[in-house]
């Protein structure tokens, strides 16, 4: 349905002859150049710190710049990102941020809803503590998050092991074990986000009309039939911006590798924000430049992918 | 705030506005011409704890004093500096002095972009060549057009240096009858003895990576000769990772990692926290650099020694080791010539003084009477005047290739984990070496 609003560049209550023009030859007109002059202050701020940056981002990874002499900026065309594609280094940092996706996307998704429904559900006492609780791990910096757990998962004096130990396992060296680092970072980020996914998943379970849960009990729900029928349904829009955040996350994983494992042992939990940091770090910021963009690319076309397949359809 | 501090404030506004505008070289904007009428004097270093801020601060209010200028210092972490040192020249905004990090990290980008100024002519003036050892001083030099490392003009002056060697609880050797080793084979009995007796042998921390490197280079060079290990850093003639000597300490490392020398769970703690864990009584010896020094003399008092890695062979051991990030004149210096008086002033008599009462390594030979016999910092000092006598410096094997720091790191901890054989380490070190000539 059309909206009442005013005509474009007719204010509500604004007289029909503004500075010797009627309103009918200002339509034909347009709406002159005074609207833009409104978005100015936006459009400028939005140039300078992201249409610019990223069209420079855009120039310096076509060329050989070392990121310390302007001389050393000679044009190569595509050659960083071929370089990349050709490096198997490349390859297995972006394997190792797509293992990651299940533990920082799906793990804390289904973490963050179970007690989200729980609470809900069986209107539990003291959620609001419980759910600033929750949330504390997700305020955390990444790098503090990295180094208690180092601290925690230090096979001498860690607490984990100790107790692991005490109750009769063998357990391994968490983050220098080549098979088990990758999936240890991933229980982390899991256990830093799930608090976030809680707080949004109960912020949307409110917004669900009781209604509909009265209704599904009227026809005989039970507690299992209700969230699925009810509660998981109401959700779509949170659940598709929980995926969506942690995707990113998962993507743009950095801090917490650096202050645990940095990519070790070996490459096992190298990734891709890693890589580029260590060839920023090489004097090779063309080449860096070039893989942050082509990571950008990536969260951009998967995030897009998962808010059409979560999203709101009716929109 | 004065005019100068404003006018250096919106200059950095500007120069960061131009840095996020993207590929647009950051502008002086007349600011350079205020700075270059001020007397101050700046200084910026990778000092930020108090020992070192102190020792600067010190000798640059002397040094102001004597030459009428003001001094600043400013200190900066590694990685920040680096960052900023190269685009604040650029924009006239640098100081007259910075440190300016060796090899292809940042002194040779820097002097091909003719942002630092060459010593040579200051290196006659002083002397520099003839007060200090050529080994050390090498890895400050690059030819005058800044394409080859490690020969040339010297282009930075370091103040301090460092050595990786082993500190050893003097109390755990004593109760078990064991004596500091003087040959590799000796090293290696004492480090079985201790496993036998139940405490830790080698202490060192592997989950960073880092100290790996400092293992392998220290068992390395037990047998490398020094030709080769600088051909190796600089480049130069046939050296590379296929030789002989790299499949040895490759093998060797194995060797001892399957004798049980090293600390259990090694892998799975830092290179600080097996510091912390030494300090407190774990193990019977520490593989260290000298910058844990003073840490290790805070914490455990008389009980600490220190020792180098004892000879395998006749020759020399070439310790890991090196300089402290070097001292350059940028080329925003106005007064070149006060900009060199006052690197000379940083490894004056009186500089190694104030670094050694700091349980600091200056770069030179430490004096008889600053050597306080049966401490951890004498020990150091007495293994630091043969290492330097003896032209037994060595390298940082990560120094061989750009990027080479996370190819070495993760490849050493892939031997150790039991990843790949000793050929296939040498091999994948091998290929990356060939690969960065290309």
């Amino acid at each position: 349905m059309r909206p009442h609003s005013p005509e474009p560049g007719v204010l509500a209550g604004e007289p029909a002859i503004v500075a010797g023009f009627t309103a009918s030859s200002r339509r034909r007109a347009g709406p002159g150049w005074e609207p833009y002059l409104y978005l100015l202050p936006g459009v400028v701020v939005f140039t300078l710190f992201v249409v610019i940056p990223i069209v420079a981002a855009l120039a310096i990874s076509l060329t050989a710049w070392n990121g310390i002499s302007w001389d050393t900026a000679t044009f190569v065309g595509i050659d960083n990102y071929i370089q990349a594609f050709e490096e198997p280094r490349f390859w297995t940092a972006l394997w190792h941020n797509l293992i990651l996706i299940p533990y920082f996307v799906i793990l804390p998704t289904i973490l963050g809803l179970a007690p989200a429904a729980l609470v809900h559900q069986m209107k539990l006492r003291g959620a609001a503590l419980f759910q600033a609780g929750l949330f504390l791990p997700y305020i955390m910096p990444g790098v503090l998050i990295g180094v208690v757990w180092r601290w925690m998962l230090n096979p001498i004096f860690g607490p984990v092991n100790s107790v692991l130990e005490d109750i009769g396992f063998d357990p391994p060296t968490w983050l220098a074990d080549f098979t088990w680092a990758l999936p240890t970072i991933g229980f982390i980020g899991a256990w830093a986000a799930y608090g976030f996914c809680y707080v949004v998943l109960v912020a949307g379970i409110q917004k669900i009309p009781v209604d509909l849960y009265d209704a599904a009990r009227l026809d005989g729900a039970n507690g299992w039939q209700e969230f699925t029928a009810v509660t998981l349904p109401g959700l779509r829009r949170e659940i598709a911006v929980v995926l969506t955040v942690n995707l990113i996350n998962a993507l743009r994983a950095f801090d917490v590798v650096k202050a645990t494992t940095d990519g070790g042992p070996g490459d096992s939990t190298t990734v891709l924000a890693l890589f580029m940091m260590n060839s920023l770090d090489g004097n090779r910021a063309g080449y860096a430049i070039a893989i942050a963009l082509f990571l950008a690319v990536v969260t951009l076309v998967l995030s897009l992918a998962v808010l059409k397949l979560f999203g709101d359809r009716d929109d | 705030m004065d005019r100068r501090e404003l006018l250096k404030q919106t200059g950095a506004i500007t120069a960061g506005a131009a840095l996020a505008a993207g590929a647009v070289p950051a502008l002086g904007l007349g600011v350079a011409a205020v700075a270059a009428q001020d007397a101050e004097f700046n200084v910026w270093t990778t000092y930020q704890d108090e020992l070192r801020s102190g020792i600067i601060e010190d000798i640059g209010a002397a040094f102001g004093e004597e030459n009428g200028v003001a001094f600043a210092h400013r200190g900066w972490t590694t990685d920040e500096l680096g960052d900023t040192l190269p685009r604040s020249v650029d924009s006239d905004q640098g100081p007259d002095v910075s440190q300016v990090n060796n090899g292809e990290s940042l002194a040779g980008p820097m002097a091909r972009g003719g942002q630092i100024v060459s010593l040579a002519d200051y290196d006659g003036e002083y002397g520099w060549s003839d007060r200090f050892a050529e080994g050390l001083l090498a890895r400050c030099r690059y030819s005058a057009d800044g394409t080859v490392f490690g020969e040339g003009d010297l282009w930075g002056l370091p103040a301090e240096s460092e050595i990786v060697g082993f500190y050893y609880n003097r109390q755990i050797f004593s109760d078990n009858d064991l004596e500091v080793p003087t040959t590799f084979e000796e090293f290696e009995t004492l480090l079985g003895a201790l496993r036998e007796a139940g405490v830790e042998p080698l202490v060192f921390g592997n989950l960073d990576g880092w100290q790996a490197i400092h293992l392998f280079g220290e068992i390395h060079g037990a047998t490398a000769n020094r030709e080769y290990l600088d051909g190796l850093i600089y480049r130069r003639g046939e050296a590379d990772f296929s030789d002989q000597s790299i499949l040895d300490a490759a093998n060797k490392v194995i060797e001892w990692s399957e004798a049980g020398y090293f600390m259990e769970g090694f892998d799975g703690v830092t290179g600080d926290d097996a510091t912390a864990l030494f300090t407190t009584g774990v193990g019977g010896v520490l593989m260290q650099g000298s910058w844990a020094a003073g840490a290790v003399r805070e914490e455990m008092g008389e009980n600490a020694g220190f020792f180098l890695m004892p000879p395998a062979t006749d020759s020399p051991v070439l310790h890991v080791g090196g300089v402290g990030i070097p001292f350059s004149i940028t080329a925003n210096a106005a007064e070149a010539d006060e900009a060199a008086a006052f690197i000379d002033a940083l490894v004056s008599e009186e500089a190694f003084a104030a670094f050694v009462d700091a349980g600091l390594l200056p770069i030179g030979e430490i004096a008889a009477e600053s050597i306080e016999e049966g401490t951890v910092s004498g020990d150091l000092y007495t293994a630091w005047n043969m290492a330097l006598a003896n032209d037994a410096v060595g390298h940082y094997l990560d120094w061989a290739a750009p990027d080479f720091y996370d190819v070495l790191t993760g490849a050493l901890q892939e031997l150790l984990g039991g990843q790949v054989s000793t050929e296939e380490f040498q091999a994948g070190l091998q290929e990356f070496y060939a690969a960065s000539f290309a």
